[in-house]
């Protein structure tokens, strides 16, 4: 039995098209990402899956249950982390708890609950009108888990959160998958969902562009990472007949070496330092959202780029400005 | 059950709303106020009954109502709007259960506003007249609670039917100034057409009834009839929209609608039935909300 199933869905608003044509499987016991930009249809997928809207054609199931004619057997088995929520800001962390607890006749300790997301128990006592995005984040998750959920859905889990906050979630997704759990998330940020996802789902302007582990997304769309080499003058070696390095550029004293073979990037600096080329400074890029985007929908990288701009993303190709390459890269 | 473990968290915060009971705390002042002024200016002939003429009229037709709104206005819009709605969908409440939940949970907020209210009204007749007989102020008690459910319920209705804050609050007063503003000169506009004329001191039942229909009548129309004497509306449309000689205008008692109608008063204008018609107005914005709100996409 699938965790996740639909077939034809479809939601549409007046003449704007949300999600078109949807059909997706995710088994039980899987990690799933859903990687696309913001306004993809991604939480409207997540919508239809609670039965918070209804579709215009199609139907969903989750595990097992049609969402529409068996809305509380599904509503039962689920925990929802949802994007953007206000919590009831005049009670306290614990009292959430609590509550969440309640209603799903879960029987865990709150405390340990709060250690699992890295909630200060001394932060629960206080009123949630207190908290910080972040902290309230971490309450939102430990109510989603609360009860053993079968589903845990999580809408852009780690908005808000700080590096260490978001390493957390990762390892919460993870501990809650070696449980059986399955596990649908969604994400406009790849290494997000590169980090725990079994399989990604692609979704862009409603409609799924493609379905496949991370592995297999980077070889058909042909873009692979990258080794930024900054030079003092020209590379004096060529680079491209290097086993593991799949294509080499230089413009503006960046040498750009594609690889496919990660242990390829020591080897590439070796040779140019004994080329005698001055090697000021190297990092790497890896492939984002925008490169796998670009690849498989054949759109700007620009218009990608502009939509997640705000995103406070931490990859460093960003800082690259719109990067050309990326964009020639996969053909 | 799970609409029992909403009503308990909605009522831990909604009571909580420093905003209901600001408001509360003014609008006692300014009962202590006018009341304190109406017994002492005119002792002579005055009882503890007078206090409920007064109280329903500011307390009752202002007060409560306004606050009622408040207190249901977001209920429902509140949790849509700020996303916490998934939130309980994912801890496997349904639509029915936060309805349901969020409705009991509102009454139960508005009926502990309306009793400090009513304490306060209790205590003013106490401090001026020494006593208060009991059966006719536990019936001005239990009737204002049940106004108090009406325009909760009808707040909580339209917030379930809404999908922003500003539609709530916009139905929310739009409803107050439907009964407060609307439907008096609606029902005398339908006697015109009818019969040519304004309503005059003695008018035809269906009239009477119409307005009747009207939980602010309603409760006027049994708040009288427990204090024994006339209470104004908020608008004295009789004065506006009614011919009626100022005899009787002056004489406010014999503007009670047993005097205007003539013999027993069919049962239809009892004051049972209005009790009836405002529980009917608990009833109908309850379910006419909640089905909206069962059938809506709620982003």
């Amino acid at each position: 039995m699938a965790a996740i199933e639909t077939s034809g869905l479809t939601k549409e608003y007046g003449n704007e098209t949300a999600l078109s044509d949807l059909d997706l499987t995710v088994a039980e016991g899987e990690v799933f990402g859903f990687l696309g930009p913001n306004g993809a249809g991604k939480t409207t997928t997540i919508d239809l899956l609670l039965d918070f809207i209804r579709p215009t054609a199609g139907t969903a199931t989750v595990l097992g249950h049609d969402v529409q004619a068996e809305t509380d057997a599904v509503l039962d088995r689920v925990g929802v982390l949802p994007d953007g929520f206000d919590l009831w800001e005049r009670s306290s962390g614990y009292r959430h708890l609590e509550f969440a607890l309640d209603s799903v006749g879960g029987r865990e300790n709150p405390n340990e609950l709060l250690e699992r997301v890295g909630l200060d128990p001394a932060d629960a006592e206080r009123p949630v009108g207190e908290y910080s995005k972040g902290m309230a984040q971490r309450l939102a998750m430990a109510m989603a888990l609360a009860g053993d959920p079968d589903l845990l859905i999580l809408d852009e889990p780690s908005s808000g959160l700080d590096p260490h906050g978001i390493r957390r979630m990762q390892e919460l997704v993870r501990e809650a998958a070696a449980d059986g759990t399955t596990v649908f998330f969604s994400s406009h940020i790849l290494g997000q969902v590169a980090a725990v996802a079994d399989r990604v789902g692609i979704l862009d302007d409603g409609e799924l562009v493609t379905v496949d582990t991370l592995e297999g997304l980077r070889e058909t769309a042909g873009v692979s990472s990258k080794l930024v080499v900054h030079l003092d003058g020209r590379p004096g070696a060529d680079l491209a007949d290097l086993d593991g390095v799949t294509d080499a550029t230089f413009a503006d004293g960046r040498l750009r070496v594609a690889y496919a073979d990660p242990a390829v990037k020591a080897r590439v600096i070796h040779r140019l330092v004994e080329s005698g080329a001055t090697v000021l400074d190297f990092e790497t890029e890896e492939v984002t959202l925008e490169d796998l985007f670009s690849a498989f929908t054949e759109t700007d990288a620009e218009a990608v780029d502009g939509s997640t701009a705000d995103d406070g993303d931490p990859d460093p190709t960003e800082a690259d400005g719109g990067d050309p390459e990326s964009a020639e890269v996969g053909r | 059950m799970t609409s029992a473990q909403i009503a308990r968290k909605d009522f831990e915060d909604a009571v909580r709303s420093r905003m209901v009971w600001a408001v509360v705390g003014v609008f006692a002042l300014l009962m202590v106020i006018i009341v304190a002024a109406a017994g002492t200016s005119d002792l002579s002939d005055s009882a503890a009954t007078n206090v409920i003429a007064v109280f329903s009229n500011i307390g009752g037709q202002l007060l409560v109502p306004i606050i009622a709104l408040m207190v249901g206005y977001m209920a429902i819009v509140g949790e849509r709007e700020s996303g916490s709605l998934r939130m309980l969908f994912g801890l496997s409440h349904n639509r029915r259960d936060v309805f349901t939940g969020k409705l009991a949970s509102r009454l139960g907020v508005i009926t502990v506003a309306t009793l400090v209210a009513c304490a306060v009204a209790v205590a003013m007749a106490l401090v001026l007249f020494g006593s208060v007989p009991v059966v006719t102020f536990l019936g001005f008690i239990g009737i204002t609670l049940l106004l108090g459910g009406t325009f909760t319920a009808i707040a909580v209705g339209v917030s379930a039917m809404t999908d922003s804050r500003m539609k709530a609050m916009g139905g929310a007063i739009g409803s107050y100034i439907l009964f407060t503003m609307l439907w008096y000169p609606a029902v005398a506009g339908i006697h015109y057409v009818v019969e040519g004329d304004f309503a005059g001191y003695e008018a035809p039942n269906w009239y009477f009834f119409l307005l009747r229909l009207n939980p602010l009548e309603a409760y006027i129309q049994v708040t009288g009839s427990l204090a024994d004497q006339f209470v104004w509306g908020i608008i004295g449309w009789q004065s506006i929209v009614e011919d009626i000689p100022n005899s009787a205008l002056m004489d406010m008692n014999s503007l009670l609608l047993s005097n205007r109608v003539g013999g027993d008063l069919p049962f239809y204008l009892s004051d049972w039935f209005a009790v009836v018609t405002m529980l009917l107005w608990i009833a109908i914005p309850a379910v006419v909300g909640y089905r909206s709100f069962r059938d809506a996409d709620l982003n």
